[in-house]
């Protein structure tokens, strides 16, 4: 739920990794782990302190796996998983599961397609019985695609073109990247949106909803035993296909800084700089997590400090990183103030940046990141939904589970060279992509 | 970058201070064991321990929040709650961020229209640290000058830019229309017009007034032994000396009669952002159970009749949906959704033809058996962590709810029958009154809109504040 309090913080994006990560002393929790014969992986842990249940379905298969004339089809696909298959007829899927006390949903990144069910445990076989029915026999009802396609234009118009921040998102991604498929939107864009046909959608279900492409996460109140005997008869029996292509396009090397402006009706200015680092499961992805946390989280952060406390020249700064198979960028956004110049704002970003190149961090900052990793372990360890999804994106993105368990040694192996050796190696200028909103009333920001 | 199905609008969305128990199991749903201890100043603690991951919530109510803003203030609550963390007697604001960021701690206080939320979170190996700084912030800050006027200046910038982002300001300008300005309709962040004229000085006062022990509940739930905690807590909050504070005087507000619009002009909306209602129910509704019940059906999950009307079968909109806000006073009512400008007058009219349908046909004896099962088994996990736990208790004792509102939430939404719920449609759900506000581009949908009131208000996006609505 999105209140009017968030204001400021909605101003910016999370500095969240997507996932959470762990320190030393984190603790261990029992996963039980079973691969299906069809190549679906199935990871169970049990917990009955609520009697509750949440259950992740991971498909390797996002907007990297798509092309110009489709981008925006996994996310449209993820839409119609819930438009009916075979014994569970046109939206009568999410009707029967919240009648016995579910509720659903799914997002779609870059990278994956995730569908999450939340559900009392009785609900367990319904659930299986849901999931098996879809991923064996989708309906394609042309009349249910024509609708939710408006549904999805309206999404668009919702999170991009009336939202500033997503409509600089899209621009600094589709210049960041010039070969890679991380260069389109992952709701795509809205002439692909009215484009695609029932011949793409039906290719793309082929592709990407096979068993063998999926990992199942399932956290509550349930035994491990029970999980895998309804896999055992519900979903090992679903023949697999081929995985979707290897996505083979390399981002080359950026050679040099890009810009770009957005010219849009707004009352603030927003700056948002992308750089190129590697994906996931690079050994650098620890050391690039402290950097960000020591620069952006808290306002102890260098950045805050700097630009919104001392300099007063950005209502928030802030970092993401998103979870990726292949290289992607990290993304370094400013809400810029009122009367303030995005310039000064990058100016600034810079000169931090570049503070933390020249010397190491202090050991205190080195000691503090590692605490705040810590305690967004256990934040994301304190709901059944919380430890589905981060178990689930730990192997899927890192290849197994339990990094998740060992990042506690990664994170503590870090030291302030590798901070600093990394601050040198991807924040560069060459590396870059700087984009700047500027309102429509006022040009002070256009170079 | 993550695309939801469900949207999740801009307005409130939980019906009360929620209540339900567990589906299909026979035990029910409980709150955990929990104690109340009254200090001798007049603080009122409540304990409940929670094991299993090594976090410690504390959740402070102060009987005071954006209702005891002066006239002209609007936003002195909440900027008085920011503020707390901005310079103590013993700690710069720098000192306390570097404090609480390097145990990983949180800090959050914020003024709603009833209470001020002050609240923290600490692992609890960290317990003396994170406590000292949470008392340190609600005991002893100082207002430091040029951080006042810092905060001032930001909230006043995020104000502007929360306009930038239609269902950002929903919420605002929809509850300044509905209740004209007045009661729930003041800004409870402040706008462009009021924070301006908010001094340290006006901080300073609201602050002796109304923080003091007597006006205060402190829910701490977590990883921790009630018996030391309960020393910890003596020790820190003891010498906090009370006193009286300023009784608040605030009127409920009469349902709006018959019909109004407000269309704020964005000129550069691509779709139209909507909301329409009248002022509900209060927290201690004795409908509110029922009332619960039949929002589900109607307008609060995904499959609710309004979302299935306007997105599921039409595909008008990304998600449209009703919610009562309940609050110590009536608060409102909405009905939300957002489209394209070209159907802006079809979605809203199957809007209106879903409220008519529900008050005329009432729901069905499916409905109400989903309606039950969904609640019962959406709510365990409401309940599931340390700070939903401090934060639901603390409330409960702030609205004169007892444990009752959660264990025996499962009885109360089974006893609902088609009966009840037909009635508490006809008295609560509005047809002919209503107050519309829209968000778009007027001069795309302003005469189309003519017909949904007679009287009709406009404002520009651009001009400050959410009220007066017109001129």
């Amino acid at each position: 739920m999105k209140t009017r309090k968030q204001w400021i913080a909605a101003a910016m994006l999370c500095v969240c990794t997507g996932m959470s990560c762990v320190p030393a002393e984190a603790q261990e929790y029992a996963v039980a782990t079973k691969t299906l014969k069809n190549g679906m992986k199935v990871l169970v842990q049990s917990d009955r302190s609520i009697p509750n249940v949440a259950l992740y379905i991971f498909y390797r298969i996002g907007s990297r796996n798509e092309h110009p004339g489709t981008t925006g089809l996994s996310h449209f696909f993820e839409h119609m998983m819930f438009k009916g298959a075979k014994k569970y007829g046109p939206d009568e899927l999410d009707k029967i599961f919240e009648a016995n006390g579910g509720s659903t949903n799914a997002y779609t990144t870059q990278n994956v397609t995730v569908y999450q069910d939340w559900f009392p445990r009785a609900a367990l076989p319904l659930t299986f019985d849901i999931e098996a029915d879809r991923i064996q026999y989708l309906s394609f009802d042309p009349e249910r695609i024509k609708s939710e396609r408006e549904v999805v234009a309206s999404e668009r118009r919702l999170s991009v073109d009336n939202e500033n921040i997503g409509a600089l998102d899209e621009q600094l991604w589709a210049t960041a990247f010039i070969a890679h498929p991380y260069q389109w939107p992952v709701v795509g864009w809205m002439s692909d949106i009215e484009h695609w046909t029932m011949e793409d959608l039906k290719h793309h279900f082929e592709m990407g909803y096979s068993p063998g492409n999926a990992t199942m996460v399932v956290v509550g109140d349930v035994s491990a035993d029970e999980v895998f005997q309804l896999c055992e008869k519900m979903i090992e029996p679903i023949p697999s296909h081929a995985p979707p292509p290897p996505v083979v396009t390399v981002e080359p090397e950026q050679m040099g800084e890009r810009r770009l402006v957005l010219h849009k009706a707004a009352q603030l200015p927003l700056l948002m700089i992308g750089y190129h680092v590697p994906q996931s499961n690079n050994p650098d992805y620890y050391a690039l997590n402290i950097l960000r946390t020591v620069l952006f989280q808290g306002e102890s952060s260098r950045m805050y400090q700097r630009l919104v406390d001392k300099d007063q020249i950005a209502l928030g700064v802030n970092s993401s990183q998103q979870p990726a198979f292949d290289p992607t960028i990290a993304i370094v956004i400013a809400q810029v103030k009122q009367g303030a110049d995005p310039g000064a704002c990058e100016k600034a970003i810079y000169e931090e940046l570049e503070k933390a190149k020249s010397a190491p961090i202090s050991d205190k900052e080195l000691e503090k990141a590692k605490n705040i990793r810590l305690v967004e372990f256990y934040k994301q360890m304190q709901t059944i939904n919380g430890r589905a999804n981060t178990i689930g994106t730990y192997e899927v993105f890192f290849g197994d589970y339990r990094k998740l368990f060992e990042a506690a040694k990664n994170y503590a192996a870090v030291t302030k060279e590798d901070v600093q050796r990394v601050a040198r190696q991807y924040f560069g200028a060459n590396n870059r992509t700087v984009a700047t909103l500027v309102p429509d009333a006022d040009e002070k920001g256009k170079p | 970058m993550m695309r939801m199905r469900t949207a999740r609008l801009g307005l409130l969305l939980f019906v009360l201070p929620s209540f339900a128990a567990q589906a299909a199991r026979a035990q029910s749903i409980h709150l955990p064991p929990h104690e109340k201890v009254v200090l001798k100043n007049g603080l009122t603690v409540l304990l409940l321990e929670k094991h299993g991951v090594p976090i410690i919530s504390f959740y402070g109510i102060l009987k005071a929040g954006a209702a005891a803003d002066p006239e002209g203030q609007e936003g002195l609550a909440a900027i008085t709650a920011g503020l707390l963390r901005k310079g103590t007697e013993s700690r710069t604001t720098q000192q306390f961020s570097a404090d609480l960021d390097f145990i990983g701690g949180s800090f959050a206080a914020d003024a709603t229209a009833d209470f001020t939320a002050i609240s923290a979170e600490c692992l609890s190996k960290d317990v003396a640290k994170g406590l000292d700084l949470f008392a340190d912030a609600l005991l002893h800050p100082t207002f430091p000058k040029d951080e006042v006027d810092k905060l001032l200046a930001q909230t006043l910038d995020a104000v502007k830019g929360a306009k930038d982002d239609p269902q950002q300001v929903l919420a605002p300008y929809y509850y300044a229309y509905l209740y004209s300005g007045r009661g729930y309709g003041r800004s409870e962040d402040g706008d462009e017009i009021s924070l301006p004229k908010i001094q340290r000085a006006a901080v300073s006062r609201f602050y002796a007034n109304y923080y003091a022990p007597g006006n205060m509940i402190l829910a701490v739930a977590g990883d921790f032994q009630p018996a030391d905690m309960k020393k910890r807590l003596a020790d820190v909050f003891g010498g906090w000396l009370g006193k009286l504070t300023p009784a608040l005087k605030i009127a409920a507000t009469a349902p709006v009669k018959g019909k109004r619009l407000l269309l704020v002009d964005k000129p550069d909306a691509t779709q139209t952002y909507f909301a329409f209602g009248n002022i509900g129910i209060s927290v201690e509704d004795p409908d509110r159970v029922a009332i619960r019940v039949v929002n589900t059906v109607f307008g609060e999950r995904f499959t609710s009749m309004l979302n299935e009307a306007l997105r599921i079968e039409s595909g008008l909109t990304y998600g449209a949906q009703a919610g009562f806000d309940a609050r110590k006073l009536p608060g409102p009512f909405v009905i939300e959704s957002f489209t394209k400008n070209e159907t802006t007058t079809q979605a809203i009219d199957l809007a209106l033809q879903v409220l008519a349908k529900l008050r005329k046909d009432g729901i069905t004896a499916a409905q109400l058996a989903s309606a039950k099962n969904y609640i019962k088994g959406q709510f365990p996990p409401e309940i599931e962590t340390s700070g939903a736990l401090a934060r639901r208790i603390a409330s409960d004792e702030f609205y004169g709810l007892d444990d009752s509102e959660v264990n025996q939430l499962e009885a109360r939404v089974d006893a609902v029958t088609l009966e009840t719920a037909r009635q508490v449609i006809q008295k609560h759900y509005p047809s002919e009154n209503l107050v519309f506000m829209l968000i778009g581009n007027a001069s795309a949908i302003g005469p189309a809109v003519r017909k949904y009131a007679e009287k009709q208000d406009a404002r520009k996006i651009t001009e400050p504040g959410f009220w007066p609505a017109g001129k």
